[in-house]
């Protein structure tokens, strides 16, 4: 009976602990990232986490700002350009038109770059002004990750179609399944 | 009886200065650790925010705690808690093909793969033993 009792004992002194600890973590957070949680119950920080502050150029846009600048982009808009942030193979599945290709999972992991001609990437685009980056849609998060490497480079104009490749397709816009 | 001491406190040195540092080179950057959470896409964006505010301080606190003996079951608890909660989530990531950055370290992170889930395991050998060994009783 004894025995028990000090097992009770131990366990809830082990869970007061464990809440003990709990309660501080959460003060302290709240306390010391209060403007982070006063920008997030502003609305900041709903569609991803990207710092507006620090990443001032980039925004998401819908499937018909993506249509409208791919129409402008077929009109002969040099400085238009759609980056497929999906894996080789998901490029070479299908892509929007004219879509360059750099797979996210290749930049943050050089030694995954394959040679050969049909996927020369880089983080430099001459000429492009506006960049349209795209990953699968639905939780695909390559995108968000590529957007804000590509604004790192300078691009001050990079927009992030978050309805992504499915999206596209569903909607029985053009595709490409070439390289 | 000596040496088992040396080697508990060693245990508690180990985890506990891993999950200080961890900790704080999250806390130095919520957003990148939102993302991080966000990118196992098993938890919805608000919740993963939330974690990212509150689970890097209740790292560093449990780390603290344990080296410096304050809660020190508790923190072990606490600790193998969130080890098992890793290596359940790498674990489920690796079974989803999802290729991503651990979130670990902040922005030192390393990939999501097996050798993380094999880290967190010794890391969470360790914080069992520290849980389930009985200080010495001292007899008059």
């Amino acid at each position: 009976m004894i025995r028990i009792r000090e097992r009770t004992t131990t366990l809830g002194s082990l869970v007061r602990g464990v809440a003990a600890i709990i309660g501080l973590g959460i003060v302290l957070g709240a306390v010391f990232h209060f403007p982070l949680l006063r920008r997030f119950a502003a609305g900041e920080f709903r569609q991803s986490f990207i710092d507006r502050r620090e990443y001032a150029g980039i925004r998401f846009i819908s499937l018909g700002e993506t249509q409208d600048l791919f129409a402008q982009k077929m009109q002969g808009d040099a400085g238009l350009l759609f980056i497929d942030s999906r894996s080789r193979d998901d490029f070479a599945a299908g892509h929007i038109p004219g879509a360059q290709a750099v797979p996210l999972d290749e930049v943050q992991r050089p030694e995954k770059k394959q040679a050969g001609p049909e996927f020369p990437w880089t983080l430099d685009f001459p000429g492009a002004q506006t960049l349209v980056v795209y990953c699968e849609g639905g939780d695909c998060q390559t995108s968000i990750a590529l957007a804000k490497l590509i604004h790192d480079k300078g691009y001050k104009d990079v927009r992030i179609f978050s309805g992504g490749w499915s999206e596209w397709s569903a909607a029985g816009l053009p595709e490409e399944r070439r390289p | 009886m000596i040496r088992r001491r040396w080697l508990l406190f060693l245990f508690r040195l180990i985890v506990g200065g891993v999950f200080i540092w961890a900790g704080a080179l999250k806390i130095a950057d919520p957003l990148e650790f939102a993302q991080s959470i966000k990118n196992y896409q098993v938890f919805p964006h608000g919740l993963a925010f939330l974690m990212a505010i509150v689970l890097p301080w209740v790292e560093v606190i449990s780390g603290a705690f344990l080296i410096i003996g304050v809660f020190k079951r508790s923190s072990a608890l606490l600790i193998s808690l969130l080890l098992i909660g890793f290596i359940g989530l790498v674990g489920l990531a690796l079974a989803r093909g999802i290729d991503t950055s651990c979130g670990c370290f902040g922005s030192l992170s390393r990939r999501a793969d097996f050798s993380l889930i094999l880290t967190d395991a010794v890391l969470l050998v360790f914080a069992l033993t520290i849980l389930f060994t009985r200080p010495a009783r001292h007899n008059p």
